[in-house]
């Protein structure tokens, strides 16, 4: 290789591979190495699939020789966090309890990557069962407490940790992450990469570790924006193993050439960390130069509240079996090990209650959105806090998260975005959402504003040896 | 938390008690009782907003009929 393919975004790396420069088995050794070696420094992988990554390789190397050329994953090295399952490899859902699972087909997201040419060179570490038993604290997965690669001593940001490590560490070009509430964000945030939770339904759900039925999605974690809409594209769209994937494939258009108009909520960034607000505040003057922004509200309805108690609920069902059978108490957090106790009497009238009110809210805050192409706030109410503490209470401020509420509530799409760093060097993000479906505005937002910085482009360095 | 809902909480704790106090220590069980506060407090938040009865829940149910049967 001409040029190191360190942190190089998806659409250069395909542009080296389909010229010739690069040739897929080199790059895939390449990351493979990266991952043996520094993966376990960040407790960022469960399992480097070197077999099938190789194989893989070898099959795009020829395919690309032969001038069978599938498009800009063809020959690209990625992971998928520990939930997602892939035939004849253990999915661990990051929990001790489901340490030996192995299921003999691939989920949907991964078998279109591999239909797309992706070289799938690892199953990343993750917080024990998405985070699903109410976790606290960086040092809940089997794997150990996710570690920063800015700094070691911070949490990458949950539950797709290993997914935003990984990329953040450049130990691969892109990973999948999932999200119910926060857990895509959450480490795009904490570890200065780009993060997509697409909407609802665009991603297929099939093969991944069910949290909550109505709130779990997929979606990538790359350097960029751009990179998030060539992965997306490949990997959304129908499947009749999951009733609700969206019936329409979805094509990823490179940005749309009219200036902006964004919707600030009021005090969204108040109460938040300083350097937080100060962070915000830089990029907002940055988007002024291609966007109005214009400060709204959302009506005041009870939007933690009727989150909550859809995942309580819906969590306490698909882990019914497991809670009965006692096996929480082999998790790894403590809280992890009474959590999933409560949620078991959440009451009917309470779920139904929440699930009307969430078609009210759906209608509210899509009335309110409508004038804007996105929402815009920080990706997060905290920066990256201490591998050693509990997370909120480490956070300065309020930890309510009302745009994390509505957004997966509503089953919106966002991205986020780095826009700065701390004093003490870490990485801050910001958020553009978007109405349901509108990917390629919120994609194409966040393009035109890392065209403006280079905040994306920064990166911890990280000697191999 | 008003003195009715301490005891609301109370009677759900106590059946918590009689079905997973095998796999729990008394320390989780007081834990389980401040989770059973902030179910209940999301409960109370949810029932500030009033419902129409033409409110329906957000989820759509379809009949399913598999392949033709053979006549």
């Amino acid at each position: 290789m001409k040029q190191t393919p360190l942190y190089m975004p998806i659409r250069q790396l395909s542009k080296h591979i389909r010229d010739g420069e690069i040739s897929p088995v080199e790059l895939t050794e390449f990351f493979l190495t990266r991952l043996e070696k520094l993966g376990p420094t960040f407790n960022a992988v469960v399992t480097v699939t070197r077999d099938r990554a190789l194989n893989q390789a070898r099959k795009a190397e020829r395919q690309i020789k032969a001038g069978r050329y599938k498009g800009p994953l063809h020959g690209i090295p990625y992971g998928v966090k520990d939930l997602l399952a892939t035939r004849g490899i253990p999915t661990t859902w990051g929990a001790a309890p489901f340490r030996n699972q192995v299921f003999d087909y691939d989920a949907t997201a991964v078998k279109k990557l591999d239909e797309a040419g992706g070289v799938l060179c690892a199953k990343l570490a993750m917080i024990e069962l998405a985070g699903g038993m109410g976790y606290k604290q960086p040092f809940a997965s089997f794997t150990g407490p996710p570690k920063n690669p800015w700094n070691p001593n911070m949490w990458t940001g949950g539950s797709s940790s290993g997914s935003g490590a990984a990329v953040c560490a450049g130990l691969v070009p892109f990973a999948l992450g999932t999200e119910t509430w926060g857990s895509i964000l959450s480490p795009a945030n904490n570890c200065g990469v780009t993060g997509l939770r697409p909407t609802y339904g665009r991603v297929s759900r099939y093969g991944a570790m069910a949290l909550c039925w109505t709130l779990d999605k997929i979606g990538p974690l790359c350097l960029t924006a751009d990179d998030c809409g060539l992965v997306l594209e490949a990997i959304a769209g129908p499947d009749p193993n999951d009733p609700t994937a969206c019936s329409e494939l979805w094509r990823y258009k490179h940005r749309v050439k009219r200036r902006f108009r964004l919707g600030l909520p009021k005090g969204v960034a108040d109460n938040t960390h300083q350097e937080i607000q100060t962070c915000f505040n830089q990029a907002l003057n940055v988007l002024r130069q291609i966007s109005t922004v214009e400060e709204f509200e959302f009506p005041e309805l009870p939007y933690e509240a009727v989150t909550r108690t859809i995942l309580n609920a819906e969590a306490a069902s698909s882990f019914d079996e497991f809670t009965d059978s006692g096996a929480a108490s082999q998790l790894t957090a403590p809280e992890d090990r009474y959590g999933p106790y409560a949620r078991t009497l959440v009451f009917a009238r309470d779920y139904l209650k929440a699930m009307r009110l969430r078609g009210i809210i759906a209608r509210t805050v899509d009335a309110a959105m409508a004038r804007f192409d996105a929402v815009v706030a920080p990706s997060s109410r905290r920066i990256a806090t201490p591998i050693d503490q509990e997370f909120r209470k480490a956070t300065e401020g309020t930890t309510r998260d009302i745009m994390g509420a509505i957004g997966n509530l509503a089953g919106l799409p966002s991205i986020s975005v780095p826009c700065g760093f701390t004093t003490s060097g870490l990485p801050v993000g910001i958020q553009f959402m978007g109405r349901a479906y509108d990917e390629n505005i919120v994609i194409s937002i966040a393009n035109v504003y890392q065209s403006l910085t280079d905040w994306h482009k920064r990166h911890p360095n990280i000697p191999l040896d | 938390m008003t003195e009715k809902s301490d005891e609301q909480v109370e009677l759900l704790h106590s059946i918590i008690k009689a079905r997973f106090s095998k796999f729990l220590t008394s320390e989780d069980l007081e834990r389980v009782k401040e989770d059973l506060r902030s179910i209940k407090e999301s409960s109370d938040a949810m029932a500030s907003v009033k419902l129409r009865n033409a409110d329906e829940p957000f989820f759509v149910f379809k009949p399913y009929k598999g392949r033709k049967a053979r006549l």
